[in-house]
């Protein structure tokens, strides 16, 4: 029996994982798909604007080791595209190896094609997770990390259909949540204008149906921005997009494409005969999700009630990371949120209180900020990110925002919390 | 083989999905074509809400065409004792070729009767491409007027969800299994005896004459079946299968019968601390076959109401009468 057991094999449950494991307790980590990091095999873009402040942060914590799986495996470093600086892009083909590879070095029991489907309660507490094929898993304490993309009924709802994207819902069974399980009912993400969900920001181009020219100005700068003709200009378009870092005039009026491997277009779909328009991407086809000419996933379905050590209210023993957490986006926001709760899992086995980020810090008080902010609706038609939109600007109105190590070590240092996460607690 | 059977509508993945219960929104599985904001379903590898909408966006009609009644003729009608009347119908081919799997049943009535005369039949065996048999017992007013001499009857199916646990026995190979049938429950143990053995699974069968004579017996054994006959299940069979399920590690049990030789079956089992696979016939009363008329729904021990002419259900799963 593991003592802590994760749902979900994204990048925030992961995270859960390695914080648990770091903490000394037996983990196991179920996850529905055959690969790890879901939405992060194709994401890629990390450290932009007050995301490494985050991933800084996360370090000087201890807790920063798929950050730095992150670094290694980055194709490019310190690039600037519009509206970001100082990104890096990992490489979404090598990065999930990776990672496996991590997790196994920290006797992680990581349990793939294991989808649970159920719960099994005693009074508020979880006792067991069931898997679609019927197996009991028992543990402790829970952590929630599955997410709140899709299924495809919820795409179709929501959104313009299954796109069939990298979550794969046909072939592994859709998204279940423990906290819905749990008996817990969840709030809905909406957009601005009220509608539940958001879409997906961004596609995946395969590489190779680049021109040449297009292929080798990526491959060397990283990043290609290329006006859209005229008549394919929608400026529209931003409103309902769930990256709102990238709802910005320069995301309608260019077609903008980093190299992560694949090659991201930063447009939440795109039909295929109006992108081949495009100069350079007259064979274009897409990598993730393979109808990204029709539509993409849609998120923010099933967002959990927590307080800010991110334990699931109304339940005794399950934490939760990713964006269960809130309407929240990216890779380095879910391994900040799935760092804590796993690690708090592990407090609350021991008996010792939960560990609280303070609000000194960026990613604590980007946690208690947007915790804040998912208890009214208006809160829950915005989407939260270290690296734009609206609480990037309140990271740098608080002075949160730091790009010198230095300086980021001495604030964490400032609050005695250097190297939390490391800590062997049992 | 898993212990654990999902529950789910066994029309799901067939022509007949999305039924007119899913356009009404009150479908046995998809959440959100129960009214629901979020897609909560026991996943089977389909989406329910994409295949209806997926037909109304091109125009189709939202609910597939639903089952048809259809005029057979009566090949042969054959009294085995007063009561018990075998009849050989002639089936178009598509028909009899959905008929064929473990469970399968159809809705006969006289032609001259109203439809409400309808009484459930599952099928004993489809000879060639055109020839179905069941086995009727006339005890009832409906059951009666079917025996009568008439020329046709009037059919409506496929139906298929006559076993509870088919999935159980579609699944299992090079398996041990014990199967117990008495009376009018040989009928449906044939085609389940079928399946079994053409997946080389070894079955044994106790089977009890009871008011109809043994009636499947030698076609059980040209199968390969290992048969145990006995005069009683009561008397005699009951102890008998107590004692072959504690010799030997079986993978599979199958009752067909009464649901009061189901309940035997399952404190057999949990009298020795066994908990095998069981299938079982499913015997609720039936009207419609289409998840309408609730005359068949059962509880389970976790307060779900079952329509089970339509879901799947573990039978140890359902309240006890």
């Amino acid at each position: 029996m593991a003592s802590i057991v994760v749902v979900g094999g994204g990048w925030a449950g992961c995270a859960a994982a390695v914080a648990a494991a770091n903490a000394g307790a037996q983990v196991m980590l179920l996850e529905r798909t055959d690969l790890l990091l879901g939405a992060g095999l194709v994401g890629g873009i990390f450290r932009n604007n007050g995301r490494y402040t985050a991933a800084e942060e996360l370090i000087v914590l201890g807790g920063g080791e798929l950050i730095q799986q992150m670094d290694q495996t980055a194709r490019h470093q310190d690039i600037e595209f519009p509206g970001h600086k100082h990104a890096s892009l990992y490489d979404v083909v090598r990065i999930e190896p990776a990672v496996r590879q991590l997790l196994a070095t920290k006797s992680i029991d990581v349990r793939l094609s294991s989808s649970v489907v159920d719960v099994v309660m005693a009074g508020k507490t979880i006792t067991a997770a069931i898997l679609a094929d019927g197996t009991v898993i028992r543990g402790d304490v829970f952590v929630d990390t599955t997410g709140t993309f899709g299924p495809m009924g919820n795409c179709l709802k929501y959104g313009n259909g299954c796109a069939m994207c990298i979550l794969r819902c046909p072939s592994f069974g859709p998204r279940v949540s423990i906290t819905s399980k749990a008996g817990i009912k969840e709030e809905l993400g909406t957009t601005t204008d009220g509608t539940i969900g958001a879409m997906s920001g961004s596609c995946k181009l395969n590489k190779d149906s680049l021109s040449n020219p297009l292929r080798k100005q990526l491959e060397e700068q990283g990043v290609a921005v290329i006006p859209l003709p005229a008549h394919l200009i929608k400026k529209n378009s931003l409103a309902h997009k769930a990256c709102v870092q990238y709802a910005l005039e320069a995301y309608a009026e260019n077609v903008i494409l980093l190299d992560t491997g694949h090659v991201k277009l930063m447009t939440s779909y795109f039909p295929v005969e109006k992108l081949r328009q495009v100069p350079g991407l007259e064979a274009a086809r897409f990598e993730d999700p393979y109808a990204g000419g029709v539509g993409n996933s849609m998120r923010y379905l099933a967002l959990a009630p927590r307080d800010n050590t991110l334990k699931v209210q109304g339940v005794d023993n399950l934490y939760c990371g990713g964006e269960k957490t809130g309407t929240i986006v990216g890779h380095t926001e879910a391994v900040v949120t799935g760092t804590l709760a796993g690690h708090n899992a592990v407090r609350q086995k021991i008996g010792l209180d939960p560990l609280l980020l303070p609000t000194a810090l960026a990613v604590g008080d980007f946690i208690a900020y947007v915790g804040q902010q998912m208890k009214v609706p208006v809160g829950r038609s915005i989407r939260y990110t270290f690296a734009g939109a609206s609480y990037f600007a309140r990271m740098k109105e608080l002075g949160l925002y730091k790009t010198e190590h230095g300086e980021i070590a001495e604030r964490v240092h400032a609050q005695n919390m250097t190297g939390i996460f490391a800590a062997r607690l049992l | 083989m898993s212990r654990y059977l999902q529950s789910k509508c066994i029309d799901i993945n067939s022509a007949y999905c999305p039924c007119i219960l899913a356009s009404a929104n009150h479908c046995v599985f998809c959440a959100q074509l129960q009214g629901k904001d979020i897609c909560d379903c026991n996943w089977s590898g389909i989406c329910i809400l994409y295949e209806q909408k997926w037909n109304a966006r091109n125009d189709l009609v939202t609910a597939k065409p639903q089952r048809t009644e259809m005029e057979c003729s009566v090949i042969d009608r054959h009294f085995i004792t007063e009561k018990i009347c075998r009849i050989v119908l002639d089936v178009p081919r598509a028909m009899a070729e959905q008929l064929r799997d473990p469970g399968s049943f159809v809705f006969l009535r006289r032609n001259v009767d109203p439809q409400y005369y309808h009484i459930p039949i599952g099928i004993m065996k489809v000879i060639g491409d055109h020839q179905i048999v069941v086995v009727a017992e006339a005890v009832g007013i409906k059951s009666l007027r079917l025996v009568e001499e008439d020329q046709t009857v009037m059919l409506r199916g496929p139906y298929k969800n006559g076993i509870f646990g088919s999935p159980w026995i579609d699944k299992l190979t090079n398996g041990k299994v014990l199967l117990i049938a008495g009376g009018m429950g040989q009928p449906p143990a044939l085609p389940v005896a079928e399946k079994l053995t053409r997946n080389y699974n070894k079955v044994t069968a106790i089977i009890s004459a009871g008011t109809t004579g043994f009636i499947v017996t030698q076609e059980l054994q040209d199968m390969g079946v290992n048969i145990v006959t006995v005069d009683s299940l009561r008397r005699v069979g009951y102890h008998h299968f107590a004692s072959l399920l504690a010799e030997t590690d079986w993978d599979l049990v199958v009752s067909c019968g009464p649901d009061a030789q189901h309940s035997k079956v399952i404190d057999a089992m949990r009298n020795i601390g066994c908990d095998l696979p069981m299938a079982a016939t499913n015997n609720n009363v039936m009207c419609c076959g289409e998840g309408i008329c609730g005359s068949c729904t059962k509880e389970t021990n976790q307060h779900q109401q079952i329509r089970t002419c339509k879901v799947q259900v573990d039978i140890t799963d359902l309240k006890r009468e």
